[in-house]
């Protein structure tokens, strides 16, 4: 990310969010990061980890720091029904956003919010079995609510 | 009879060189009695090599090595030639030369200058139906200078749209289409990147601001776009060539300063985000299965990339002689919209499309389209005043927005 857009990014973020709730960290290194806070609607606390290392140019990963779990308290493993990639090394990496559809002109803020849209249907499935994949696709088809 | 093919370069070469005698290589295709001679060894062999040794002037007084050729160098455009039966027999040989550049290209003399495109540096990312291609022909028309970036290998899926065969299985992209393009002009300059564009920058830096041109034949669009950062900042000209799905058609973006980037012609209605043909495992995310991915792999013919390439080539031509008297200059005036669309198959996309007999003025297959793309004000590429996507078109309000008592957990 050139400085430019770095700039632009943090100012997005300035405006949208608290200046506790995230933190660009290593920058200029190959391990560049944004740590963003996530609380969901049922006030449990997340934090993200979105690789910035080939962003903007393609979609940039997410973990979160901590490992999430399936219902039966394993941590998630790859699986298109949970659009994740799996867990490892204590982290869980979501899937946000379809490589096909990136573009450059998608803000950090858009990822942070597809991926509080991501931990709302993880917690639905966590709740009530329905798959991630099924609850994204309700998102896509009405542009409704996962939490209903 | 024998027959001999040596290098007339080489032959130069040796000429020139205070050496009376050198121990050159021959490689026999069997069975064919045709035999090419160099004065060094070639660095991918082919046929049956033994020894082959060059003198001038005269043959060495005996004992000649058995099945062992002789080469006499008379002058630059006589030779002779002799085999070493089992026996121990001279056989003479038919002797052919293989010409050097400056005769190989006076064929596309008066069609296109080729002085022009010899001292061009042509970088090709991907090399795969497109890039290979596209490299091969740009290496008979006479481009002088190569930069090859793929870390692919050919691999079993490749060789029905693929210039590479089956005895290239295994190796490298970039070290199989340099073979070929030396192939097709012996003295190309081509240096290979056997490496992911993103993962050496600032190589790629230094390799997009020393080339003419840049071909981008690469399956993603995060190439892509990481390659137009590179043209903006060295203002360079590029050109971007696809299939999609099936190869039912595909299209090709003319990047040029001061223009659209390839990322305004993404935000745009004549781009529309169509489905990519998906060509191999990689392209598809991890967690789609084995069954899911032998789906939505759908290659299309080598026949329905053949007319991509082709444009590509001939724009690459257009922009590398711009400005001179190439030959081709008219179509400088042609030639000029920023994306070409075309369509093999009426299907998915070219559903709408007329059928062929009956198209009239309505678009239809097996023709090129053209396009101006509006350079986007707000790119967040190559615009001054660039305006991100926020998100907005996406429903938030049930999201409740509740940031007290976050602590942010670093996982380390």
């Amino acid at each position: 990310m050139d400085q430019a857009r770095f700039e632009l990014e943090k100012a997005v973020l300035e405006k949208k969010l608290p200046s506790n709730m995230y933190m660009f960290r290593e920058m200029g290194t190959p391990n560049a990061h944004l740590l963003i806070g996530a609380r969901t609607n049922a006030k449990n606390v997340y934090t993200l980890k979105i690789m910035l290392n080939d962003f903007p140019s393609s979609v940039p990963t997410v973990y979160t720091t901590k490992p999430l779990k399936d219902r039966s308290g394993r941590d998630l493993d790859v699986s298109h029904e949970l659009h994740n990639y799996g867990t490892t090394d204590g982290k869980t990496r979501i899937c946000h956003y379809p490589d096909g559809s990136w573009s450059p002109r998608v803000s950090l803020y858009k990822v942070y919010i597809k991926c509080r849209l991501w931990l709302e249907c993880y917690e639905i499935y966590i709740r009530t079995g329905q798959s991630i994949d099924t609850l994204i696709n309700e998102i896509n088809r009405q542009g409704g609510n996962p939490t209903r | 009879m024998k027959c001999i093919y040596i290098d007339k370069d080489e032959v130069l070469a040796f000429l020139n060189s205070e050496d009376c005698h050198i121990e050159g290589q021959s490689y026999e295709w069997e069975g064919e009695n045709v035999v090419h001679i160099h004065t060094a060894a070639l660095p991918h062999a082919f046929g049956r090599v033994v020894a082959a040794h060059w003198h001038k002037s005269s043959l060495p007084s005996e004992p000649y090595a058995p099945e062992h050729y002789y080469v006499v160098i008379l002058s630059d455009n006589e030779a002779k030639a002799y085999y070493v039966n089992e026996e121990l027999q001279l056989e003479e040989c038919e002797v052919n030369f293989i010409p050097s550049r400056e005769e190989m290209y006076s064929r596309a003399k008066g069609i296109l200058e080729v002085d022009i495109l010899s001292n061009k540096r042509v970088m090709i990312i991907g090399l795969g139906s497109f890039g290979s291609q596209i490299a091969i022909e740009l290496a008979k028309a006479g481009v002088g200078e190569f930069a090859l970036f793929d870390f692919d290998r050919v691999e079993l899926h490749n060789l029905a749209r693929h210039t590479c065969t089956i005895k290239d299985l295994g190796r490298l992209k970039t070290d199989a289409i340099k073979d070929a393009v030396i192939g097709k002009n012996k003295l190309a300059k081509v240096d290979l990147f056997p490496i992911n564009i993103t993962d050496q920058k600032a190589l790629m830096d230094e390799q997009v601001a020393k080339a003419d041109l840049i071909i981008c034949a690469t399956d993603n669009n995060a190439s892509r776009f990481y390659l137009t950062q590179c043209l903006l900042k060295y203002n360079k000209v590029a050109l971007f060539g696809r299939a999609v799905t099936r190869a039912e058609g595909g299209d090709v973006f003319r990047h040029r300063p001061g223009g659209p980037c390839y990322n305004c012609l993404v935000g745009s209605r004549a781009h529309a985000m169509a489905t990519e043909e998906i060509t191999n495992r990689s392209q598809l995310p991890a967690y789609v299965s084995e069954e899911d991915a032998n789906a939505m792999i759908q290659v299309g013919l080598s026949s329905d990339i053949e007319p991509i390439c082709n444009l590509i080539v001939k724009l690459a031509l257009v922009e590398l002689s711009r400005g001179k008297n190439s030959g081709i200059e008219s179509l400088e005036t042609e030639l000029t919209y920023d994306y070409y669309m075309w369509a093999n198959r009426r299907e998915r996309r070219h559903a709408v499309w007329a059928p062929f007999n009956e198209a009239k003025n309505k678009p239809t297959i097996l023709k090129w389209y053209g396009a101006r793309i509006a350079k986007d004000d707000n790119c967040p590429s190559c615009s001054a005043n660039a305006l991100l996507d926020l998100g907005e078109d996406l429903n938030t309000d049930s999201l409740t927005p509740n940031y007290e008592g976050i602590v942010l957990e670093t996982g380390e």
